[in-house]
């Protein structure tokens, strides 16, 4: 009998010092990974804050204050740096009303690695995960946000459009889901601000998604005409209706 | 062409025919020019007048209806429909016109527009369509030569015109053919009826004045935005804008009511003493309807707070009473007063103060005044 207890308890003796020794392992092991993960993020801080000393610094300042023809990226958040850099239009060529599209100088890490420096400064919206597979999203509710919240400058099919002073609203066929996400979060030049208890994220990714498929669809009436309505589409209905109306009085003044 | 260019060698030589006739023996370059016009002259001698008058070419009239009489009262039947499907037309018009409500929400008023288009649509194709059928199936279709002459024709040409007019009036067959001549005179005086309802609308017995100058907004109305999703305070974010609507039933669907909430930081909003309580925090409310006319003016730049109407360009200032910047639009865009509810919402603390969208014969100077603008 105590021969048995003994051998019994050194089992359990066994399994609590096993215990023990993985639960030690899981309980050292946690904080090493996010360590990593951590020295990962810092990394590309750095990164980023080589990236932007040498391609953003001269405007906007070694310390993200803002200066000569720059405006303070504090606070902008990741959400701005995406849209600008990812859209081509920073770094900007030279001033004027408004800044162009232009090839995006810098590669997708890159860019993510700016994000993460100037978000590291001010903090700001973030960019969420999931752009690239909107197939969940709901195309005809951002059908229904685009027209009431976008189409009166953007176009209703996305072509862009005139504001005042030589400023205009960008087309938005060469824009990417990123790049749509992100105007929307950060407001860029004329652009409202939509925030995320104005349209919540499913929202905008709904609009994204109904923008990417508007831009991408086919012209199913024939001619696109520039997507731009009624006055080029006015032009050409004026001619074919003035031919139209010229075959009619050649045919009731024809013969029977 | 022979013809056509000696008429014109005519006008360009008539003076140098009347120096020749009046005896003058001067030698001129254009002598023989002169001799040769005397030839294409036609007037004084007329000799060969008959190249002058119309002529009547002798083809028999090709169509096969006026040899058949069941054929032609068919056509007759048809041409006569649709000269009467033009009075039913003009009767449809005027019985819309009084009979469906137009009033906004109320049963078959979407029905109102198209119906009134539809049958002026059928009044107009019954003229023209019954007029062209006419024409090709019974009228006596024969091809006339008509020379060119001088500009005041010759007493024997007027005649013979005289003469055509006499045999193309009888050859409408509007002296024999009652029927026709009754049905068109019915359907083309009934026309004339068809624009005289819409004058009515000039005055303000049918239209109330109250129509044009008040929206669907009320007091303590929350504004939705475009999923009926009432607007609470800090949904915004500065710089940022929605198009909002009254909580009334069907409000979201009333076009005069739409209005447009802007957030700007409350130090960039210039607001005249008058208007201090009508926004929230840097909340402020416009209506997108333009006073030039009538075009949804959302386009807000953010960072000049411009309003930008699309169609012809006036540019209202957002942070300053909407005051007109540029463009044809002749008033700010009013202002909507709002505040906040116990629960945050934005709400409106009454109707706009002067009508919205552009000018009517009724609007009021006074309205004006109203809104302290």
């Amino acid at each position: 009998m105590t021969k048995t207890r003994s051998r019994l308890s050194g089992y359990a003796v066994l399994l609590l010092a096993l215990g023990m020794v993985g639960g030690l392992y899981t309980a050292v092991a946690a904080p090493k990974s996010q360590a990593a993960e951590g020295a990962n993020q810092s990394i590309a801080v750095e990164e980023g804050r080589q990236l932007y000393l040498q391609g953003c610094s001269t405007c906007h300042g070694l310390n993200n204050q803002g200066g000569a023809g720059g405006p303070t990226l504090i606070g902008v958040g990741a959400s701005s740096v995406v849209f600008q850099v990812e859209s081509g239009r920073m770094p900007l060529a030279n001033g004027g009303s408004q800044a162009p599209r232009k090839t995006v100088k810098y590669d997708r890490t890159q860019i993510d690695q700016l994000a993460a420096y100037v978000h590291s400064i001010g903090g700001g919206p973030t960019v969420p995960a999931g752009l690239d597979n909107l197939s969940d999203a709901d195309l005809s509710l951002g059908g229904a946000l685009f027209r009431t919240n976008c189409a009166s400058c953007h176009n209703f099919a996305g072509a862009g459009g005139a504001l005042t002073r030589s400023k205009y609203a960008p087309s938005l066929s060469p824009s990417n889901a990123r790049v749509i996400y992100t105007a929307m979060q950060s407001g860029p030049e004329s652009m409202p601000r939509f925030g995320d208890n104005q349209l919540t994220p499913s929202e905008k990714k709904d609009i994204v998604r109904y923008v990417r498929y508007i831009t991408s669809a086919s012209d199913p009436g024939g001619a696109a005409l520039g997507r731009f309505g009624p006055v080029s589409e006015g032009l050409v209905v004026f001619l074919v209706g003035i031919g139209v109306l010229i075959v009619g009085t050649l045919w009731i003044g024809a013969r029977a | 062409m022979t013809e056509s260019n000696d008429s014109i060698r005519d006008r360009l030589k008539a003076s140098a025919d009347q120096d020749e006739q009046s005896g003058s023996g001067d030698t001129r370059g254009s002598e023989l020019q002169t001799s040769d016009f005397q030839q294409t002259d036609s007037r004084a001698e007329l000799p060969h007048g008959e190249q002058q008058t119309l002529q009547r070419s002798t083809l028999p009239a090709p169509t096969g209806l006026d040899l058949d009489p069941a054929a032609r009262a068919s056509a007759e039947r048809k041409v006569a429909g649709l000269f009467l499907m033009s009075v039913v037309g003009v009767v449809g018009f005027i019985a819309t016109f009084i009979a469906v409500p137009f009033d906004f929400g109320t049963r078959f008023s979407t029905a109102y527009t198209p119906l009134l288009g539809f049958f002026m649509a059928l009044s107009l194709t019954g003229i023209g369509a019954g007029a062209v059928l006419w024409a090709k199936t019974l009228m006596v279709d024969e091809e006339t030569t008509q020379e060119r002459h001088h500009q005041a024709s010759a007493p024997e040409d007027r005649a013979a015109a005289a003469a055509i007019l006499k045999q193309g009036f009888q050859d409408s067959g509007l002296p024999r053919r009652s029927l026709l001549r009754n049905s068109i005179l019915l359907g083309a005086g009934s026309l004339a009826l068809l624009p005289l309802p819409l004058f009515t609308d000039l005055g303000s017995w049918r239209h109330k004045e109250r129509v044009l100058s008040t929206t669907a907004w009320r007091k303590g109305s929350r504004l939705l935005d475009s999923l009926g999703r009432p607007v609470k305070i800090g949904d915004i974010e500065i710089g940022g804008a929605t198009t909002v609507f009254p909580d009334v039933p069907g409000g979201r669907t009333q076009a005069r009511s739409a209005s447009l909430l802007i957030r700007m930081r409350p130090d960039q909003l210039k607001q005249q003493a008058n208007r201090a309580d009508w926004s929230v925090d840097g909340h402020i409310v416009y209506s997108v309807v333009c006073t030039h006319l009538g075009c949804p003016v959302k386009l807000y730049e953010q960072q000049t707070h411009h309003l930008f109407c699309p169609c012809h360009q006036s540019t209202f200032d957002a942070s300053n009473q909407a005051k007109v910047l540029f463009g044809p639009a002749a008033r700010p865009l009013p202002q909507l007063a709002i505040s906040v509810d116990a629960e945050g919402y934005f709400i409106a603390q009454g109707d706009y103060a002067e009508p919205v969208g552009p000018s009517f014969w009724e609007r009021k100077p006074s309205y004006d005044k109203k809104a302290g603008s």
